[in-house]
């Protein structure tokens, strides 16, 4: 049966005729196919076919721009290698789009002529999105946050139940009755945000990053409504739904007059919220916005934090996660914040701006589809764990930890993976 | 659809190793599965945590929060890490038959 009729091409294509994207335009016709950006593309270093190298990736996407909006892929397509947007187009563009690629922008930096490989990538998912094509797993996810307002469709009391939980932890801990995680209060300093995985399976994330709110003194809520920093919408392709996921954020900081947005430990969320939100709500927004990183470095500089080195002796390397440091900036925060924490640090090969995804990202890890690519990719980072013999990986991403965890096993590396937050909760000097 | 083949037996799973139906559990799957994670013998503390799991899902439709777990088995967070080391969700939900939790799991 034929999945594309008419309907459905003329959505997609809109994507592509819509004359206001000049940078769509000018990136899908720049492309010198030098090769260069096929060493940086972990499909392509771990399978070796052409048809992972990016460029090719991106001539998907141009072959159906030339058919439908040039005059000479309209006339002679063959000659200008223009291709029909038709069912066999579009199962390979879902192949390669969403099955081969994490969107970690590492062919985008070592292109010679700066295309912007990941943008054309997202824009091939948005004319997929629009023709009902994203894989079923993926758009479980959005659907998960669009229903409930998180990603794991957790329910509210589950999650407040889960709060008070830890909460009753910390005070033990702390000893003190103070030690609180409040939630839902008006008028706080910091609007705290976070991956619905930390409630759901791994709150340990939780009791870290509150222990450091003790320890700061800081005035901060949880929302129990819309806690959720992720947002797949970012990768899914359908900008309806990321704009209906932003906003549940925006609309709940108003709410309870938070005086700055903290974005949890997760890469796609903090570009898709920091970076993106803006533009998909097309308004600035008017709180101030920043993530647990450089919150956490912020209370190391100004001493509202003290921290003994001494306490996480073993040696520890990081691990970047691509929409923080090589699209977030973030690189020397967090080497900042780890080098604060901890006595043993050594970094991965290649690292920063150059570093390898952990094969999880854009989506990767939501889509069962493509379990046997992650973890064929994830080998490099393996490699690149094991090289350095640390016995720690800090990694300010959940959808990083996990994809890193199952590496730990897959390839016994023996290691343990920890957020920052983690790391730092464990040095803290709690004066009492 | 993906296949699994263990202790002689063809089961169909999602990408990620997850049953595609999860009425075909029972107790020797749940054996056979966690000795693909490396789990030899399925002691009684990773039977506790297994069989709330599978109430749950019953129940439900979904997997229990962690809190849950803990509080139900006696179990400290740490000791559940370490009794399925791919974790509650890849780790003890897998074995436990029920399909992959969505999200950044």
């Amino acid at each position: 049966m034929q999945k594309i009729d008419k309907v459905k091409r003329d959505k997609a294509l809109e994507l592509l005729k819509s004359g206001s994207d000049s940078k769509l335009l000018t990136h899908l016709n720049a492309c010198v196919r030098c090769g260069l950006c096929s060493g940086s593309c972990m499909f392509y270093i771990a399978h070796k076919q052409s048809k992972y190298i990016p460029a090719k990736k991106v001539d998907l996407v141009s072959s159906v721009y030339r058919r439908y909006c040039t005059s000479m892929g309209k006339i002679a397509p063959a000659l200008v290698n223009a291709k029909d947007l038709d069912d066999s187009m579009a199962e390979e563009m879902v192949d390669l789009l969403f099955g081969s690629c994490t969107m970690c922008g590492r062919c985008v930096k070592h292109c010679s002529i700066g295309v912007d490989i990941a943008y054309i990538v997202r824009k091939g998912r948005e004319m997929l999105s629009a023709m009902d094509m994203v894989p079923a797993s993926l758009q479980a996810t959005v659907d998960s946050a669009l229903r409930t307002g998180n990603n794991m469709a957790i329910p509210t009391e589950e999650f407040v139940d889960t709060i008070k939980w830890m909460e009753e932890e910390l005070i033990d801990e702390m000893g003190d009755n103070n030690a609180r995680i409040p939630l839902d209060e008006p008028d706080k300093n910091i609007f705290y945000t976070l991956n619905p995985r930390e409630p759901k399976f791994f709150p340990l994330s939780i009791s870290a990053i509150a222990k450091i709110f003790y320890a700061a003194g800081e005035n901060w809520t949880i929302s129990s409504r819309f806690y959720d920093v992720t947002n797949y919408g970012f990768f899914n392709g359908n900008k309806e739904q990321a704009t209906v996921i932003a906003r549940n954020l925006y609309d709940e900081i108003h709410k309870l007059r938070g005086n700055v947005l903290v974005l949890g430990e997760c890469g796609h969320g903090t570009r898709a919220n920091r970076w993106e939100g803006p533009n998909y709500l097309q308004k600035s927004y008017d709180f101030d916005m920043t993530t647990a990183v450089e919150l956490i470095a912020d209370y190391i500089r100004q001493g509202r934090i003290k921290l003994d080195r001494s306490l996480n002796k073993e040696l520890v390397t990081i691990h970047d996660p691509c929409n923080l440091v090589r699209n977030g900036g973030l690189l020397e925060e967090i080497r900042f914040v780890v080098k604060s924490a901890a006595d043993n640090f050594t970094e991965m090969n290649p690292h920063g701006n150059e570093n390898f995804c952990c094969g999880g990202g854009g989506g990767m890890l939501a889509m069962s589809e493509y379990n046997d690519r992650r973890l064929k990719i994830g080998e490099i980072k393996a490699n690149q764990i094991r090289a350095t013999g640390a016995k720690v990986v800090i990694t300010p991403c959940h959808n990083c930890v996990d994809q890193l965890s199952q590496l730990n096993h897959t390839y016994k590396l023996g290691i343990k993976i920890k957020t920052i937050a983690e790391l730092v909760a464990d040095a803290l000097i709690i004066e009492k | 659809m993906a296949t699994l083949e263990v202790g002689g037996k063809v089961f169909d799973v999602d990408g990620d190793g997850f049953l595609t139906d999860p009425s075909v559990w029972n107790d020797e799957v749940a054996t056979m599965f966690a000795r693909l994670d490396g789990i030899e013998e399925l002691t009684e503390k990773h039977w506790a945590i297994v069989r709330i799991i599978r109430n749950n899902f019953e129940e439900k439709g979904n997997a229990p929060m962690i809190r849950f777990i803990c509080q139900e088995t006696g179990l400290k967070l740490r000791e559940i890490y370490e009794l399925f080391p791919l974790g509650p969700a890849r780790g003890a939900c897998r074995v436990a038959g029920l399909p992959k939790p969505d999200g950044c799991v």
